[in-house]
């Protein structure tokens, strides 16, 4: 047992050290840092650069690695990003650490060359000295982890406790505003924040190498567990989170003395042990009361910062124009036409590669408006609507391959089960903040793909379950068809919905809750009809990649690769079904014309900019497509306004353009 | 227990539209609310005053179900309402405003009337628009009558169009109004809704007030630190300090009462100058 205890402090000691870096940018930013699996690998792979790739000694490197690297990537990552989401709402905060979690592990790949194994060293030598203490087996890298995290406990504390700048640290997180009024540079003590914190994620991405491996996938992992601890620990106690990172650290390696090593399902369940834990304290915390997640700061930060009565709502509009269902900047007619016409064109005029990537981003924008009616309208950080997708193709593979269901009835039906699962993960998070929904349903994406997504007879040595397409719609051509109009009934749907009396109550609901209450509305009833509606459309849209794909594979399905699914829909626009549109075309669009046009070395450039795209979302919420939507619409203002004054129409359609609408939209 | 009763002279309980009684809330050790009973009969302007801290804003939150007390009973037209949610209140016909705004941001000031009205006349049949396409169909011409008649009484029809974020303090209150007359409420809560607006606005609002008062009969509870615009509209004034009813009865008995004085205008002070102690009700200085 002493060796499971043993074994578990120091897999616990990487998950404290991580968790102590999460807890302290939250707490003196407000900023959940998605980043974080992303920074622990650029400064792991640096030190690798340094370590194995160039023979420097292990302290060399490490003291380059950690003292100089770290503290830069995350003065810059501040430089560039984190000082502008200070004021932003949690969705732009969230999907602008997603954006950086998925631009830099490309951009360090770039730089640093792919790596083609994942081993790594950690800080401690090879070949690793063993001890023996009561008889029991340590090596020296779990020694350098107790070291590590005692390390960085004892400079912590004194540098929280004693020194002048943890005082300024305190004050910050205390109340930002208050600490600028009393002489305190703000900006530099979060640029050192996020220099220190940077720092403490590449000391325990270095640490979980040699077990983990030296990929992305593994400082993910790295990073969910953290967030479990965090979680834990209501994202702000840091001894809490601490202690809990420590005591899932042992729990993980101890229950693994119970486990047959031999079977499926202990390979599935240990890696599952954080995101049970995760789920077990929200779950908790869910049926105790309401959980806000409060950002950092006293009641002058709240009086100051930019309102946020809903949850994941973008920033205020000051001058929307009037015309657009609850102030949404939305294209021209005209060119959603000529867009549509253009889409639709697409299957006859391109040649089969380009069609067959066309169909597929079809039918990702169909999975992508559920992003847009969750998190565009119902502003609902549901992070999980791409394990619906998975659920939706893997039941309706099932039914259609097992049972001999017609393919569209099949993807019909294995919408439903679904659905109750939305409503269900609904009635669990209503009561939650929107970083809380956010966490849960990564957590319950999370669970799905290790608990049910990795099992043999889904996943079929990723081949997944065959899911054959309608009997008319075999032709790559028709079957685009197909998709582009249910991707319309779907979008009609959306569009009506915000413009009827239940997307008048769900916006009511979003802004104001109290409000929505005093008014007659059912908080409970509006928030659970936007579930059931997304994860059924979630479903609908995995069933038509399913078809698309004549499989439904599950790695297509990875609850990170949904992260990004959110973050390119947000970054192109996420209240509007065109930039699902857009966004579905350009996820397949943009790798093709990479792979097709440019050299190899490249291939990663197109998710690079997929985050750096993520990325400027903080400067502007509203997205890429309102952004240029509002520029067209000037365009065409400056246009009328220069056309003779005796012309009626453009001053007719000037004001056609700003007439109200009210309830009932035009 | 402080038991006052309220209203006109002669209240009949069964006959009180709203109606607390024995009410206590309690945040941990700081007792709130205790005991605290007030009646609105039907038709009545009674007005709710008490200092900082006295436990106004708790009381409003008890009485629109956002908050169940400890101990006491809330009931409406003499059913027992105090286990209800806010929204079941809502249906009822409770409606209120807030001392600080809960408007819907992303809604312009007619959406929020028209939501109002709609949740008021369909009830639970909101959802029907989602499958008959109705968020493609005009709205009805008796609606646009019903929603431009209540923005007019406000005074709201240049900023009809104009989402609520973008506007003054003062209009969001007079929003908030808007809403929670369209839907067409027996008893109205008002928290504070003179503040932020500047002396015209003032009257107006009180005007609009006693007019839906009277034509209406809609019984009102109205919280506001500016006491004369209190003493000047309501028949019936309660005092709330410390969380008990410290004096209720006509504005004559409560504006020379030495305790209420004592206790809310302060001892040397001389009575009338209440609103040098009110909020700053410049609409330029309270944009939000």
């Amino acid at each position: 047992m002493l060796q499971y205890v043993l074994a578990g402090l120091a897999l616990g000691a990487i998950y404290a050290i991580a968790s102590a870096s999460l807890v302290v940018t939250y707490a003196s930013s407000g900023v959940f840092n998605f980043a974080f699996g992303a920074m622990a690998f650029s400064v792991a792979r640096f030190y690798y650069f340094l370590h194995t790739e160039n023979g420097w000694p292990i302290t060399a490197a490490a003291a380059v690695s950690l003292g100089m690297f770290a503290p830069a990537l995350g003065a810059l990552l501040y430089w560039l990003l984190f000082r502008h989401l200070l004021l932003r709402p949690p969705l732009i905060k969230i999907v602008a650490t997603i954006g950086v979690s998925v631009a830099l592990p490309p951009a360090v790949d770039l730089v640093f060359g792919k790596l083609p194994n994942t081993t790594a060293p950690g800080l401690a030598p090879v070949p690793l000295t063993v001890f023996h203490p009561f008889g029991a087996t340590v090596t020296m890298d779990q020694v350098v982890n107790y070291l590590g995290l005692a390390v960085v406990l004892v400079v912590g504390v004194t540098v929280l406790r004693f020194t002048d700048a943890g005082l300024r640290v305190r004050a910050m997180v205390d109340s930002a505003a208050l600490s600028g009024l009393s002489g305190v540079n703000a900006s530099r003590v979060s640029l050192g924040v996020w220099a220190a914190t940077t720092t403490l994620a590449g000391l325990a991405g270095i640490l979980v190498a040699p077990t983990a491996g030296l990929s992305t996938d593994g400082m993910t992992y790295l990073m969910a567990a953290a967030f479990a601890a965090v979680v834990a620990a209501r994202l702000t106690n840091l001894p809490a989170a601490v202690l809990a990172a420590l005591a899932m650290g042992v729990f993980t390696t101890v229950v693994q003395r119970y486990l047959d090593p031999e079977s499926a399902l202990s390979a599935q369940i240990v890696p599952s042990i954080p995101f049970g834990f995760m789920l077990l304290f929200l779950l908790y915390y869910a049926l105790r009361g309401r959980v806000r997640d409060e950002p950092a700061g006293g009641a002058l930060d709240r009086a100051i910062r930019v309102e946020d009565g809903g949850a994941a709502r973008t920033a205020p509009r000051a001058a929307t124009p009037a015309g657009s269902p609850h102030g949404h900047r939305s294209l021209p007619t005209v060119a959603k036409a000529a867009g549509l016409v253009a889409v639709a064109a697409l299957p006859l005029v391109l040649d089969e590669y380009w069609a067959g990537l066309a169909v597929t981003g079809l039918a990702l924008s169909l999975v992508l408006l559920s992003y847009t009616l969750a998190t565009g309208e119902g502003g609902m950080i549901w992070l999980c609507q791409i394990t619906f997708a998975g659920l939706g193709a893997l039941t309706a593979a099932e039914l259609a391959t097992t049972y001999g269901w017609h393919p569209l009835a099949a993807v019909a039906a294995g919408a439903l089960p679904v659905v109750v699962l939305g409503v269900v993960i609904g009635l669990l998070t209503l009561k939650l903040g929107d970083l809380y929904v956010a966490l849960v349903t990564l957590t319950f994406g999370l669970l799905v793909q290790t608990l049910v997504f990795t099992r043999d007879r889904f996943y079929n040595y990723g081949q997944g379950v065959a899911m054959p397409r309608p009997g008319f719609a075999e032709d790559d051509r028709v079957f685009a068809y197909l998709t582009l109009a249910a991707f319309a009934l779907i979008a009609l749907f959306i569009v009506n919905f915000r413009r009827s009396t239940a997307g008048l109550a769900m916006a009511a609901v979003r802004w104001s809750e109290d409000g929505a209450r005093t008014v007659g509305l059912s908080i409970v009833r509006t928030k659970l009809l936007v579930s059931a509606m997304a994860a059924c459309i979630a479903a609908v849209g995995g069933g038509f990649l399913a078809m698309n794909a004549q499989a439904a594979m599950l790695d297509t399905y990875n609850v990170f690769g949904g992260l990004v699914w959110l973050a390119v829909l947000v970054t192109i626009g996420s209240r509007s079904p065109v930039a699902a549109l857009v966004a579905g075309l350009g996820f397949h669009f943009l790798p093709g014309v990479f792979q097709t046009h440019l050299p190899s070395a490249w291939a990663e450039v197109p998710v690079l900019l997929f985050g750096v795209g993520a990325i400027m979302v903080a400067k502007d919420p509203d997205g890429v497509l309102a952004m240029h939507a509002r520029q067209l619409r000037g365009l065409v203002d400056r246009w009328a306004r220069h056309r003779p004054a005796a012309s009626p129409a453009p001053l007719a359609a000037t004001a056609s353009a700003s007439e109200p609408t009210g309830g009932e939209r035009p | 227990m402080t038991t006052v009763t309220t209203g006109p002279p002669d209240p009949s309980t069964a006959a009180a539209r709203l109606e607390a009684s024995g009410v206590t809330v309690r945040f941990g050790g700081l007792v709130a609310l205790e005991g605290v009973d007030i009646t609105v009969p039907a038709g009545a302007m009674v007005g709710l005053v008490g200092p900082n801290g006295a436990g106004k804003s708790t009381l409003f939150a008890v009485l629109s179900g956002l908050l169940r007390p400890d101990a006491g009973r809330v009931r409406m037209g003499g059913e027992d309402v105090t286990r209800a949610s806010a929204a079941a209140r809502a249906r009822r016909g409770l409606a209120r405003t807030f001392q600080r705004p809960e408007l819907f941001s992303g809604l312009t000031v007619r959406e929020h009337v028209v939501l109002a009205d709609r949740v008021r006349r369909r009830g639970g049949r909101i959802l029907r628009d989602l499958v008959t396409g109705g968020g493609f169909r005009r709205p009805s011409a008796a609606e646009d009558g019903r929603v431009a008649a209540i923005i007019e009484s406000l005074h709201l029809e240049e900023l009809r169009d104009r989402e609520v974020s973008g506007l003054s303090l003062g209009a969001c209150r007079l929003v908030e109004v808007a809403r929670a007359l369209a839907t067409g409420p027996d008893v109205l809560l008002l928290d504070e809704p003179a503040s932020g607006l500047d002396g015209r606005e003032t009257a107006e609002l009180a005007a609009t007030l006693t007019r839906v008062n009277a034509e209406h009969g809609v019984s009102l509870l109205l919280v506001e630190h500016d006491v004369e615009l209190v003493l000047g509209m309501c028949e019936t004034v309660n005092v709330l300090d410390f969380g008990t009813v410290l004096r209720t009865g006509p504005p004559e008995e409560i504006r020379s009462d030495p305790a209420v004085r004592a206790a809310y205008l302060g001892a040397e002070q001389p009575p009338g100058t209440a609103r040098e102690a009110a909020p700053d009700t410049d609409p330029e200085k309270e944009r939000r």
